[in-house]
């Protein structure tokens, strides 16, 4: 079996196995739109009185959150990890040890098919307020093209961050027993510097400079700041591409790190 | 009796509870240190909005804090005595091990929302009430012992409510394949008691203000601080606490009625 077919047979079962929780995806999509309604009411209100915030329109500001929360479903590597973790603890992993299948891209496949679902689904909540939202929203004009160009290989390196990150934290069960709360601790570093609570540009200029070399930064911000208008400068924006491609490789290195280190400590047991 | 050997249950949970606490320290540090950055995150994001402006919905930046802070009360109690219960009680239906609760001698609902303590929860408690004391303190409030006593009250309530939101939502596992992300809906709705009450208008407004209780949980409390007694509001918190705490039961106890097992 060639590589490209080995990994997407992973990937149709990883389909499979992600549609059996289709409705989880879909109530999970709608309680999300909750979360936009909350956004739209509290934002509504701090512009209330004042046509702009940190130089940007509401309706650019409802876009980004809407955009981001897209992107969420699509990138979100939101059980990976405590999925790595699993397999590490209940000894799963051994299996790949003694076959030709390399874990990185075994896991990084069902990444992919698993986004996929939940990117797919979370749309039709969308689809269906969309005459509600669309009146409210902003996308930037034509002459954007050449950001939005950029943006595709962001979206890529965005969710291959997304998922080296999930990695390396489930690689840590090879270390540490229950490995749950640096995973809630990195999601609640991950919301913040991501600009996932607030667009970065409304952060003092300092804060939002030293922000932009870190990889939060890579996951979320940038491919949404991209695609609605936040970054406006080419340069800015391929230099942010640069440092992206970095963080990528430099992530992949760690993974990988940790992969051999760890089985170094591991120990299966069992037959 | 039955209520105080029910109580001498759940005081034996927190006991065990706190001693295994202390058994797995690093990692009651860790959760506690968790709770506080997602504490401080809430609070960042009042600090970046009111550096752009002045007044959200009529309520200045400490008034707002305020709101928050109680919000965060509430919540790090839900967390402390309730959270991995039920969030544990959506993985418990899917794997079967809820059999275990039904066995044990005791209300099964009782048995399933007291069996764990979270004590990084509790330790979070008093910096939640730092928040609100600071807030009081930068608005120059001065509330006499009855407000005080009123607000713990209705932190009482809201703590209540919190808890029959999260187990209505949890009990859909009954009813789905699995509970998967549909704690996301307590999350969701819990949102809304971070904003005035005034910053909501039309369906918004009959929804989230009259219809479900997510934003008078926190502002009837934050306001008493803030403008005094309002008998109305307070009635109106109370009454909406014995309401939705009698829904969130009945829908526990339809999906019990529905419950039938899982295979091993």
């Amino acid at each position: 079996m060639s590589v490209v077919a080995k990994y997407r047979q992973v990937f149709l079962t990883g389909i499979q196995t992600s549609l059996v929780y289709r409705w989880n995806f879909a109530i999970r999509a709608t309680f999300s739109l909750l979360h936009l309604v909350y956004i739209f009411i509290l934002w509504g209100a701090a512009y209330a009185g004042q046509s702009e915030i940190g130089g940007f329109p509401l309706a650019a500001t409802l876009t980004y959150f809407v955009v981001l929360l897209i992107l969420q479903f699509f990138l979100s590597a939101a059980n990976d990890d405590y999925e790595i973790s699993e397999e590490i603890r209940n000894g799963l992993i051994n299996q790949f040890l003694t076959k030709p299948v390399n874990y990185f891209a075994y896991r990084l496949s069902l990444y992919f098919s698993a986004r996929l679902v939940t990117g797919v689904l979370s749309l039709v909540p969308f689809l269906c307020i969309l005459p509600f939202l669309g009146p409210k929203l902003t996308l930037p004009a034509g002459e954007h093209l050449a950001l939005y160009a950029v943006a595709a290989p962001a979206l890529l390196l965005s969710a291959f961050i997304q998922f080296t990150i999930a990695y390396c934290f489930g690689m840590l069960t090879f270390w540490f027993l229950e490995i749950q709360s640096f995973i809630i601790l990195s999601l609640a570093v991950e919301a913040v510097l991501g600009g996932q609570i607030f667009p970065l540009d409304l952060m003092p200029p300092w804060l939002y400079q030293l922000s932009s070399w870190l990889p939060y930064y890579y996951q979320m911000y940038f491919p949404t700041a991209l695609l609605t208008g936040r970054i406006t400068d080419l340069s800015v924006a391929l230099q942010g591409l640069a440092i992206q491609a970095g963080w990528a490789l430099a992530l992949f290195a760690l993974a990988r790190f940790l992969w051999t280190r760890g089985l170094r400590r591991h120990t299966a047991v069992g037959g | 009796m039955d209520l105080l050997r029910h109580l001498r249950i759940w005081l034996a949970s927190i006991r065990y509870s706190l001693v295994r606490a202390m058994m797995f320290r690093g990692d009651f540090i860790m959760w506690a240190l968790v709770e506080l950055f997602w504490m401080s995150v809430n609070v960042l994001l009042v600090g970046v909005i009111y550096d752009h402006t002045d007044s959200i919905a009529g309520w200045s930046k400490y008034e707002m804090l305020l709101l928050v802070g109680t919000t965060l009360l509430v919540q790090r109690l839900l967390m402390a005595f309730f959270w991995s219960n039920l969030f544990e009680l959506g993985r418990n239906v899917r794997s079967g091990t809820f059999d275990f609760f039904l066995a044990q001698p005791g209300w099964p609902l009782f048995m399933v929302s007291t069996r764990k303590f979270d004590l990084d929860g509790l330790v979070n408690v008093p910096v939640a009430l730092a928040i609100v004391v600071y807030s009081a303190h930068q608005l120059q409030l001065d509330p006499s012992a009855a407000q005080i006593a009123v607000y713990a009250g209705l932190v009482l309530c809201g703590l209540v409510l919190h808890y029959a939101t999260l187990l209505a939502i949890i009990s859909m596992v009954f009813w789905l394949q699995s509970a998967k992300g549909i704690e996301g809906g307590y999350f969701g709705l819990t949102e809304f008691s971070r904003l005035p009450r005034e910053a909501l208008r039309g369906v918004a407004r009959v929804v989230f203000v009259y219809a479900l209780p997510v934003v008078v949980v926190s502002n009837v409390p934050a306001r008493l601080l803030i403008h005094g007694f309002e008998p109305g509001l307070i009635a109106w918190l109370a009454g909406a606490t014995l309401f939705w705490l009698a829904v969130a039961v009945a829908v526990f106890n339809a999906g019990l009625r529905r419950y039938a097992s899982a295979s091993s």
